[in-house]
């Protein structure tokens, strides 16, 4: 009786994983495969495709712009994860104290961001670093300030993509952080108030160890959804002055747009599938080098 | 350690999902995405493209392919310009439409920044549309792919004798015709506010006519949060405004004529840097672009005195900028000496072709003709709709415009006809990043860097392109 119930579950469990594995296969897995065989070919809809070898690769790794989208790219996301993280951090300790109604308000609203659209956050934010009428500029002439080219000065451009992201990526992590911070058990505050722990360091040494999971989480996904960001630049600079905010994928959605034939995008593409991987793995390696500790 | 590494695949593995999820996501409307399904079932069959395209190449060898009584359906695909425009495709079609019981023709207006994608994905999933509109510039390079086919079996060759000459040449590879003009606009022309000269003490019927005399009267219009000159400023947008200016300059574009390598090295080119840096470090233009080049939205609401674009501007300021009108002078764009005879821009436009792998290439080159190479008061609502702000690249089209009374006391379009497009030189159709090492070398000038280093970095952009690409005695005009 009991080898037959064992059984069933397993049909079962494969019944429920089929509708997953399939929609996987068919929308991702063979893509990847296809994608990976046509990036050694000259890839034209009209003619015969030529078999070209590891041209396609060539081309990209030699290309200088490419190197530089990469660093572009990790400038931007250590220039947003980090002051995501910290601000969500702040925040969301803010929001586990106040009270339940102003809380259920305040979690909606800190959300929104996350459901606009980047394109949307985009052009707002083109309104609000317009030279002449924007609010960032009315905002420095009100402490008498020159009006300042945010986007199109080489040193302010990326800083001036990233306060759009922080901005969209702040609900969604303050959040996750808030479920983090309820997880703590609040009998580990009540001991470190009786042994006359101050508030910093109850954070330093119970807050943030526990929540390490979480900010690992946070940390990973945060910084592979910033590297990979491009719909900001495209709308709001075209990859920037002088290509200082042409981030990996822009790079790569530049080349599909302008070039004749796309297997460099296709080869771009998949090298930026293997930088993101490595440093995804690295990143795991780095910050969870002992088992991760359940409470 | 199985299971870590297992997680590690599946994280590796949700990149192109997040990735795949943020292109489906901010995509501009439903067709991209449409589009985006579609390589899936295409990778089952696409081994051979070529198989296809020959298979394809049989069946458009029979146009009379529906049977009879049915009439044969045909895409056709425009980028949107402007809402006049869109406005005017939508009634000669429908026109077309109900004219004659062969052919329905289905129009999409596709908007400018989304087209490569959706072409781009329509391409791919082999559901191109029978007609879509293509630039000058493109032609040769589509036709050499095969992107397009050539319209001498199509359509009578009697309608190309209705081009000028010059024209001609446009949409021509060898001794055939791949593509019908629509318009023809040269991208540079100078608009300045009257009033504002004369405020300054400038004479309003004398508009600068060389880069230093831009220069100085721009310092003198600079004042009261009016802003002197806007012209492009990012790399993107010189790479393609300045081609006239680079004729004016040295004569040439900055590449040989057989493509074997750059040719950037000469004082007409420094003095072209050296205009335009002058012209952003001085203040006379605002350090961030009000809008982009093609744009006259700032000119129209008063926040510059003088601006370089193209010849549409006049359109968008006649239909948007009604009050502005008077105190807006238009003339051609200064030169390097003042030699009034020399170029300063190059004509761009569009045309309309016949996807290389259409099924009724006959059908789609019926209805091209019938738009464009047809009835000259088709063509001549167009441009009355444009507010004659563009140019007809047919001698019959241009007769009508003289007996038009509308058209013939049109100053701006008299001044643009005789001092301009005479001069005007056609849009080059090398690769665009060759362009754009150019329009990069031009932003590094204005954001100071040295206007020798600059242009040796483009020098040696351009070259390193030419030799990855192979692209020495490719020229498809030589």
């Amino acid at each position: 009786m009991f080898r037959k119930n064992y059984r069933q579950d397993n049909a079962t469990a494969y019944a429920m994983l089929l509708p997953i594995l399939i929609l996987l296969t068919v929308f991702v897995v063979i893509p990847f495969l296809y994608a990976i065989r046509v990036s050694f070919y000259n890839w034209s809809f009209y003619q015969e495709s030529v078999f070209v070898g590891f041209r396609n690769y060539d081309l990209v790794l030699t290309d200088p712009l490419f190197g530089k989208s990469v660093w572009i790219g990790l400038k931007f996301a250590f220039l947003v994860v980090p002051a995501t993280l910290i601000l969500a951090f702040l925040f969301a300790n803010v929001m586990k104290n106040i009270g339940p109604r102003m809380s259920a308000f305040v979690k909606t609203s800190v959300y929104i961001p996350t459901i606009i659209s980047g394109i949307v956050a985009s052009i707002i934010f083109v309104f609000i670093y317009d030279y002449t009428g924007g609010l960032a500029n009315y905002t420095l002439g009100l402490f008498g300030h020159q009006p300042k080219a945010w986007l199109a000065e080489v040193g302010s451009a990326l800083p001036s993509i990233a306060a759009p992201a922080v901005w969209l990526s702040f609900g969604l992590t303050s959040l996750i952080m808030l479920a983090g911070l309820f997880d703590i058990p609040e009998s580990y505050y009540e001991a470190a108030d009786l042994e006359g722990a101050g508030t910093f360091r109850k954070m330093v040494h119970i807050t943030i160890p526990l929540m390490r999971n979480v900010i690992l989480y946070l940390l990973v996904t945060g910084f592979t959804a910033q590297i990979s960001q491009y719909e900001l630049s495209l709308v709001m600079t075209g990859g920037g002055p002088l290509n200082e905010t042409t981030t990996p994928n822009l790079y790569i959605f530049n080349h599909f747009r302008n070039d004749v034939l796309v297997g460099n995008s296709i080869a771009a593409s998949l090298l930026l599938f293997v930088v993101l991987g490595g440093i995804s793995a690295i990143i795991f390696r780095v910050l969870n080098s002992e088992k991760a500790v359940d409470g | 350690m199985q299971a870590n590494s297992r997680k590690r695949l599946t994280a590796v593995a949700a990149a192109p999902i997040v990735f795949s999820l943020a292109l489906a996501g901010c995509g501009e409307g439903s067709g991209g995405n449409g589009g985006n399904a579609g390589p899936s079932p295409s990778a089952a069959s696409s081994p051979a493209v070529g198989a296809s395209a020959s298979a394809s190449a049989g069946a458009s060898a029979s146009p009379g392919s529906a049977a009879p009584g049915e009439k044969v359906k045909i895409e056709v695909w425009s980028t949107k310009f402007e809402d006049t425009t869109s406005a005017w495709l939508k009634k000669w079609v429908d026109a077309y439409n109900q004219s004659q019981d062969g052919i329905q023709v289905n129009l999409t207006i596709v908007p400018g920044d989304a087209w490569d994608q959706k072409m781009k994905a329509a391409q791919a999933a082999g559901k191109a549309p029978d007609v879509w509109n293509i630039s000058y510039n493109g032609i040769a390079n589509a036709a050499k792919l095969g992107q397009i086919q050539a319209l001498n079996d199509l359509t009578d060759p009697a309608v190309f004798d209705d081009l000028y000459d010059n024209m001609k040449d446009f949409v021509s590879v060898g001794d055939k015709y791949y593509a019908y003009p629509w318009l023809v606009e040269p991208s540079t022309v100078l608009y300045y506010r009257k009033d504002l000269f004369q405020a300054a003490g400038l004479d309003p019927e004398k508009p600068p006519t060389t880069w230093d005399e831009l220069l100085e009267y721009g310092k003198k219009l600079t004042k009261n949060g009016v802003f002197g000159f806007s012209t492009a400023q990012v790399a993107p947008e010189l790479g393609w405004t300045t081609w006239g200016l680079q004729y004016n300059a040295a004569g040439h574009l900055p590449i040989t004529d057989d493509w074997s390598q750059a040719d950037v090295q000469n004082d007409g080119y420094k003095q072209l840097l050296g205009f335009y840096q002058q012209a952003y470090q001085s203040g006379i233009m605002p350090k961030q672009q009000l809008a982009g080049y093609t744009d006259a939205t700032p000119f129209g609401q008063g926040k510059l005195a003088m601006e370089a674009n193209g010849s549409w501007a006049i359109g968008q300021l006649r239909n948007s900028f009604k009050d502005m009108l008077d105190k807006v002078g238009v003339a051609p764009m200064p030169t390097i000496d003042g030699n009034p005879a020399n170029t300063t821009a190059t004509l761009g436009g569009w045309t309309f072709a016949v996807d290389g792998k259409s099924k009724h290439p006959k059908e789609a080159a019926a209805f091209i003709s019938y738009l464009l190479a047809g009835d000259p008061n088709i063509m001549l609502d167009y441009f009355r709709t444009s507010q004659f702000s563009k140019f007809t690249p047919r001698k019959s089209v241009d007769e009508a415009m003289n007996n038009d009374p509308e058209a013939s006391k049109d100053e701006v379009r008299a001044m643009i006809a005789g001092k301009i497009v005479p001069y005007s030189k056609p849009e080059p159709i090398y690769p665009w990043d060759i362009s754009l090492a150019f329009g990069t070398a031009i932003e590094s000038a204005m954001k100071g860097t040295d206007v020798s280093k600059a242009l040796d970095k483009a020098e040696k952009d351009i070259n390193d392109f030419i030799a990855k690409n192979k692209l020495a005695g490719t020229n498809p005009k030589q």
